[in-house]
């Protein structure tokens, strides 16, 4: 499978401050590729560089084999870009901005109409005659896909385009990337990790300017497979002792205590089980509630960024 | 080039929409009412302020009172509205964030600054061109003469000087973050050509003696020639600030 985004030994400092470290990875070709991390953590000056928008200190980014140099912008003729909050001249229609977009980008009078007309309708603006200016901010979000996907990039960067919308401008803009995933490589950086898991199909986690770890969702969840068991008990004093008892066994990775709930990390959850159930008959605990956690995105987030 | 024509009429269109057109026009539109208006009135209204008893005899306004009007307010009021308004032509799309997608759409760097630079330059032009029209019809109309002594190198002065601004404008709103650090950029480069002017060596070579002198040109005290070096002086600056603006630019952060 082609690499539509190279990204090579990437660093960039601000001052003092170290945003990215030796940065490397590559995003195949018609795939969702969620991009994580906490604030701060480098992800929009990732894509500001790959946008040409920012200068690398070192490394090298190519756009579907195609060098990125900063300040030019031949290689975003091929992208498609979407801000968190983008902004447009709002004295201009949507159809208008549209065809700013399409003269700038190159693309023919006739082009330009039918892309406009096929666009404005897969985002639901095709009926809107107000200009840009009265739009709400999902509206904006909506129209900033549209002229993201105009040029029918080869490469759409979305940065956290969903972190600045309610559940419902949410889901819609989840479900336009999801529409479009066929014909274009999706890369889409945000906070929301069930989002992550609605639409990508691969996943990087960046970390103080690294990359913590990356590959296809399943891998990385069966990578970092942790089940956990959580086990309320009606007996005083039964979960202390289970507490200690278990947190010497070698196949359990730790024991912790949430809201009066025993929460056990495990590899071999057939064995804790067994051996949980014999305990708690042994010392008379009596089990209120016993149930299995699988892996979460939001748990291996949680486990790689802390 | 398509990409700088498209970008160009989005600046026409946004100078229609923001009213920037209509100010433009409107003021110097009135300006060119007022320069032969007030050269016809001016002896009527001396006259009249003059305490009792007391007379004065002032000759009879002529065409050259006119131009002379028009190359006293153009210069004084008309450039500094000139300059305000296209103070922010760069800060404005910088601080908003609307370049971010124009730029990732392909467009060039340099191809937003020969557009914003090339709208600036038409409307001042067609400003310009409006009020000077409307005085010349004006004068024609009360003094009944066409012939003013080296008009058109007169006119050409103040326009050029006017572009030169501009290109101040565009530098300052380039490397400031708002349009007051613009306008006040400009306003520097005025104000050390107001200095440099008492030097009489660097005077004849000083831009400003394009906007400050023009009246000699009319009265027949300078010849064209004694402009030459100043006209040279303004067109090296302008390109100075142009293709520093586009240095400038090309390492600004979006």
């Amino acid at each position: 499978m082609m690499n539509v985004l190279e990204i090579q030994h990437l660093s960039k400092q601000f001052g003092t401050h170290q945003v990215l470290r030796d940065l490397t990875f590559q995003v195949p070709e018609h795939s969702v590729y969620g991009f994580l991390g906490q604030n701060g953590a480098g992800k929009t000056t990732t894509m500001k560089i790959i946008l040409g928008l920012l200068k690398a200190d070192k490394g090298e980014v190519k756009v579907l084999g195609e060098t990125v140099r900063y300040g030019f912008a031949k290689t975003n003729r091929r992208v498609g870009y979407l801000p968190d909050v983008p902004e447009f001249y709002g004295y201009m229609k949507a159809e208008q901005y549209l065809r700013l977009c399409g003269e700038i980008t190159g693309l023919s009078a006739k082009e330009i109409c039918s892309r406009s007309e096929e666009l404005l309708s897969l985002v639901g603006l095709s009926e809107e005659k107000k200009k840009i200016r009265g739009y709400s901010r999902g509206m904006k979000q909506r129209l900033g896909i549209a002229q993201a996907l105009l040029n029918e990039p080869g490469l759409l960067i979305c940065d956290e385009p969903t972190s600045a919308l309610d559940p419902l401008g949410r889901k819609e803009i989840l479900d336009i990337l999801s529409k479009v995933r066929e014909k274009t490589t999706v890369l889409f950086s945000t906070h929301v990790l069930s989002d992550v898991e609605r639409i990508c199909d691969r996943a990087a986690v960046l970390k103080d300017g690294s990359l913590a770890l990356s590959g296809s969702l399943e891998e990385l969840k069966a990578q970092h497979r942790k089940d956990s068991l959580c086990l309320e008990t009606g007996t005083p004093g039964g979960q202390k002792l289970l507490e200690s008892e278990f947190q010497k066994k070698g196949y359990v990775f730790g024991v912790e205590k949430k809201n009066g709930v025993l929460i056990f990390h495990t590899s071999d959850m057939a064995r804790l089980e067994t051996e949980l159930m014999i305990c708690m008959t042994e010392h008379n605990i009596c089990p209120l509630k016993m149930e299995v956690q699988k892996p979460t995105l939001e748990n291996l987030f949680m486990e790689v960024i802390s | 080039m398509r990409a700088y024509w498209a970008f160009t009429k989005k600046e026409l269109l946004e100078s229609i929409c923001t009213y920037k057109l209509l100010i433009l026009g409107c003021i110097f539109l009135m300006f060119g009412f007022m320069n032969p208006f007030i050269a016809k009135i001016t002896p009527e209204l001396v006259k009249s302020f003059m305490p009792g008893g007391i007379s004065i005899d002032l000759p009879a306004p002529s065409a050259a009172d006119s131009w002379m009007q028009f190359f006293k307010n153009v210069p004084q009021m008309g450039l500094v509205v000139l300059a305000i308004l296209f103070s922010g032509m760069m800060a404005g799309e910088i601080q908003k964030g609307t370049l971010i997608l124009m730029v990732t759409k392909g467009l060039s760097r340099t191809a937003v600054l020969c557009s914003k630079f090339t709208v600036a330059v038409l409307l001042w032009t067609v400003s310009y061109a409006v009020c000077t029209g409307v005085t010349y019809g004006y004068t024609v109309y009360f003094w009944k003469t066409k012939d003013i002594d080296h008009l058109m190198p007169a006119l050409l002065g103040v326009w050029l000087f006017g572009v030169l601004l501009l290109a101040s404008d565009l530098l300052g709103s380039v490397i400031s973050k708002s349009s007051y650090s613009s306008l006040l950029f400009t306003g520097i480069m005025v104000a050390v050509m107001f200095l440099l002017n008492i030097v009489p060596r660097i005077r004849k070579f000083n831009p400003m003696r394009l906007v400050s002198e023009p009246y000699g040109l009319i009265t027949g005290a300078l010849k064209t020639s004694d402009f030459s070096r100043s006209f040279l002086m303004t067109g090296v600056l302008l390109l100075i600030l142009l293709v520093l603006s586009g240095i400038a630019f090309q390492k600004k952060q979006l």
